[in-house]
């Protein structure tokens, strides 16, 4: 439990969007409702938010919810708030049940950042990570 | 002799601190800020081996650590090690030179100023948490978009182009220097191996720093506009940054290595009274290490993949470049065992450069042989090994030089008994603290590692790692706390103190503004040591600031030339490159409209106030 003081630090002096503490820093329960102000620490935080889309891609989410395909979330990400796109991660989808609270706080976060992530860039972050697990695939290295 | 002092002198208070271009003040300043950086990238260390002192530290967790040694490797590569050989080339070229002033004055200012723009990029954001987390060298696709969130890896990359961009105008003006501004009678034959030493560094800093720039902006580029240089899904290829860091990062360990050998070969020529051994040999030596720094840098990437002739060729230039060095080794000895040698502190510290640096030489071939480097590499082997060429084959040089040119810079002595104290812990300490690393290395150790667990028996070897750094540290407050207070309380010096050689302590100590009042006239390498009394030039203005220009290989007076005055401008224009640097971080326009201002700010600065000449080859054209 040692994270915790470092982890005090840093949400009080960095900024929001960038501090990056890798112990779960926040309590690991689902939201208590739409106001839960931990929403804010992971859709507003760049770490959190890009460990959402790593887990995005090692979950399979893409293959229904592509960038630029028919199931794009990038406008549910604007439409709904995060505990909402928490609760649908957890309840509207089998999978959902095994994939632990904070991961599903990431991922919810991801898709709340999507309408705020320019295409272009959006693409540019896929490419990089398309070495990566593609749900229960993975292809290997890339060559 | 007073009218000299008021055509050099700068305005009193702030304006003049902010407009100066006297190059022996910019380097001063180079020197405090380097040495504050210095500090605190070295408590950043000791945080470091305090963490790793025992088994399961609980000082850091692996996220602190990642920003510790990042942050501390940055500072020391970057931000100390390059930086301070331009700051004493910047200082001591022109006193070497018989010079008034380096060849474009305001240039050195906007390359300090630059070189403070990259200290703050990279520590202001640290101070508010925002620290770049990946390494001294930032390796794609962990730096690229899709694994490093946020702007950490920007900053880093930022700083580096700052920093570059510094480098370069010190290089620049320090080459344009030597090559132009020789005093009459110094031929290249007859050149001083310091202004060698510094002449090559330069010339390696201009042809390698140009890659690291190139590599950033490629960085950054494909994090800001989503460029695809170094994503393999796109068609980038992510071996290309590590070519590309390391076109670089090679030649830069001898740009901070080539001029510590000339601190070394000055002392060891002044203090073992005698020229030095192998001038020639010495020369060539060393050009021929900056021909080989170039064909080397795969070394650093034997464990990618590459083709096996292609290691197997590596690994041969990369030994091949002891050789030149063990010449080195072999004429400094043969100087002191020839001469009359007097080991003041200053010849301390090559004593401690030549033993520690030759454990890092060797410990060098051991890893650039492809086949055991694959076994070392990212353990503490490699830790032990670049610190022993870094701290023994850079640093004690450089506080050799300290201690040697001090006197010069303050017109006081510093504390011999204080100087041996600082000598015995520095290089004491360092040896004990970092001897038992090859060992951990050895033993499996990897380097990078947050914590590690009793199981791994690396605790006794890890304390006195720590024990020894620590003892290092405080070596290096007692010769800062020695310059400090020896800046006030030291003996006088007057001008030449140790008997040198060469031409800088023909000076008074401190130098005034204008350096010389007479233009020296040279007639070999060792000229102090040639005539009891200096012969000079006379005929430069002293009611104008201007210096002497020579010609390349002869140093033949060829004209007169007016020296630039103290301007604003030199500032204006680094604070408008910062703004463009800082902002393109966040948006790709403010390339675009940070230019202006730059533009604005260049177009005044050499706005001309003279007229047109009206003979000579620069006359306007139809009079
Ligand atoms: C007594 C002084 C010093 C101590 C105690 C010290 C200690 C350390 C430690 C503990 C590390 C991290 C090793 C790891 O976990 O991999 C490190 C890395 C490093 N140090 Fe030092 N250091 C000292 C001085 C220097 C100096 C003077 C330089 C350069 C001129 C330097 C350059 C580096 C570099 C380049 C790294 C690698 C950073 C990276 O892995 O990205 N160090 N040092
Ligand atoms: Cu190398």
């Amino acid at each position: 439990m040692y994270f915790s003081p470092a982890a005090l630090l840093l949400a009080l002096t960095a900024c929001e969007k960038e501090a990056r503490v890798i112990a779960a820093d926040q309590p690991q329960t689902s939201p208590r409702g739409p106001q839960d102000p931990r929403a804010a620490a992971y859709e507003n935080n760049a770490y959190q938010v890009s460990q959402g889309g790593r887990y995005f891609s090692w979950y399979g989410c893409g293959r229904c919810h592509a960038s630029g395909s028919r199931g794009d979330l990038a406008s549910a990400g604007a439409r709904r708030d995060l505990p909402h796109l928490y609760a649908s991660i957890a309840h509207g989808h089998t999978s959902g049940a095994r994939i632990p609270p904070e991961q599903i706080w990431q991922l919810a976060g991801y898709i709340r950042s999507l309408p705020r992530i320019d295409p272009a860039r959006r693409k540019r972050q896929d490419r990089d990570l398309r070495g990566e697990p593609q749900g229960p695939t993975w292809t290997g290295a890339l060559r | 002799m007073s009218r000299l002092d008021e055509t050099w002198a700068d305005r009193p208070g702030w304006w003049g601190f902010l407009t100066t271009v006297d190059h022996k003040r910019i380097a001063a300043r180079y020197i405090v800020t380097v040495v504050a950086m210095l500090f605190l990238a070295g408590m950043l260390a000791l945080d470091m081996r305090l963490q790793l002192s025992a088994a399961n530290g609980t000082r850091m967790g692996p996220q602190l650590y990642d920003e510790s040694f990042s942050l501390h490797g940055s500072t020391m590569l970057f931000l100390v090690s390059v930086p301070v050989m331009e700051a004493m080339g910047i200082w001591l070229v022109p006193l070497m030179l018989g010079a008034r002033n380096l060849a474009f004055p305001r240039l050195t200012a906007f390359s300090y100023w630059l070189y403070l723009g990259g200290v703050l990029m990279l520590w202001v954001p640290h101070a508010l948490g925002i620290t770049p987390d990946l390494g001294w060298f930032e390796y794609p696709p962990l730096s690229g978009p899709g694994y490093a969130p946020g702007h950490r890896a920007d900053i880093w990359a930022q700083m580096i182009t700052f920093t570059e961009v510094a480098a370069l105008s010190a290089s620049v003006n320090i080459a344009a220097t030597i090559l132009k501004m020789r005093p009459p009678g110094m031929t290249l034959a007859r050149m001083p191996f310091f202004l060698w030493a510094m002449l090559i560094a330069s010339l390696m800093t201009i042809f390698a720093l140009p890659a690291v720039m190139l590599v950033t902006s490629m960085l950054i580029a494909d994090r800001l506009v989503s460029t695809q240089f170094f994503t393999p899904a796109g068609g980038g290829d992510v071996l290309l940054f590590q070519h590309l860091f390391w076109f670089f990062g090679h030649p830069e360990v001898y740009i901070i290595f080539v001029p510590a050998v000339g601190f070394v070969s000055a002392i060891v020529e002044a203090f073992s009274r005698r020229p030095l051994f192998g001038h020639i040999a010495m020369v060539l030596s060393l050009l021929s290490i900056s021909v080989l720094a170039f064909g080397l840098w795969v070394h650093h990437m034997f464990a990618v993949g590459l083709p096996r002739l292609g290691n197997d060729f590596y690994t041969a230039a990369s030994m091949v470049i002891a050789l030149p060095a063990g010449i080195q080794i072999f004429c400094w000895i043969a100087t002191i065992g020839s001469g009359r040698p007097r080991f003041a502190t200053p010849m301390l510290w090559v004593v401690g450069f030549i033993a520690t640096f030759v454990i890092g030489g060797l410990s060098g071939v051991m890893v650039a042989s492809a086949p055991l480097d694959l076994q070392l590499t990212d353990t503490y082997f490699v830790v032990a090994h670049f610190h022993y060429v870094l701290v023994g084959g850079a640093m004690f040089p450089l506080f050799g030089a300290f201690c040697y040119w001090y006197p010069k810079a303050t017109g006081r002595m510093m504390s011999e008994r204080w100087g041996i104290i600082a000598f015995v812990l520095i290089v004491g300490g360092f040896n004990l603290g970092f001897f038992p690393m090859h060992i951990l290395g050895l033993e499996g150790m990897p380097r990078r590692v947050y914590t590690y667990g009793p199981e791994m028996g690396w605790d006794g070897l890890n304390l006195l790692a720590t024990i020894g750094s620590t003892v290092s540290v405080l070596g290096g407050l007692v010769l800062v706390a020695n310059a400090l207070l020896s800046y006030w309380r030291g003996a006088p010096a007057g001008a030449d103190p140790w008997g040198g050689p060469t031409l800088e302590w023909a000076a008074p100590s401190p130098p005034p503004p204008y350096n010389f009042e007479h233009t020296p006239v040279v007639t070999g390498v060792a000229p102090l040591w040639e005539h009891d009394d200096l012969p000079v030039m006379t005929g430069l203005k002293d009611d104008a600031r201007e210096v002497l220009v020579t010609s390349v290989l002869d140093a033949i007076p060829l004209y007169r030339q007016h020296s630039p005055a103290p301007s604003i401008w030199p500032l204006l224009c680094a604070l408008a490159v910062s703004a463009m640097f800082v902002g393109s971080i966040f948006t790709a326009w403010a390339i675009l409209w940070g230019m202006v201002p730059i533009a604005v700010g260049l177009i005044l600065w050499f706005w001309p106030v003279r007229g047109r000449a009206t003979s000579g080859p620069l006359r306007a054209r139809g009079q």
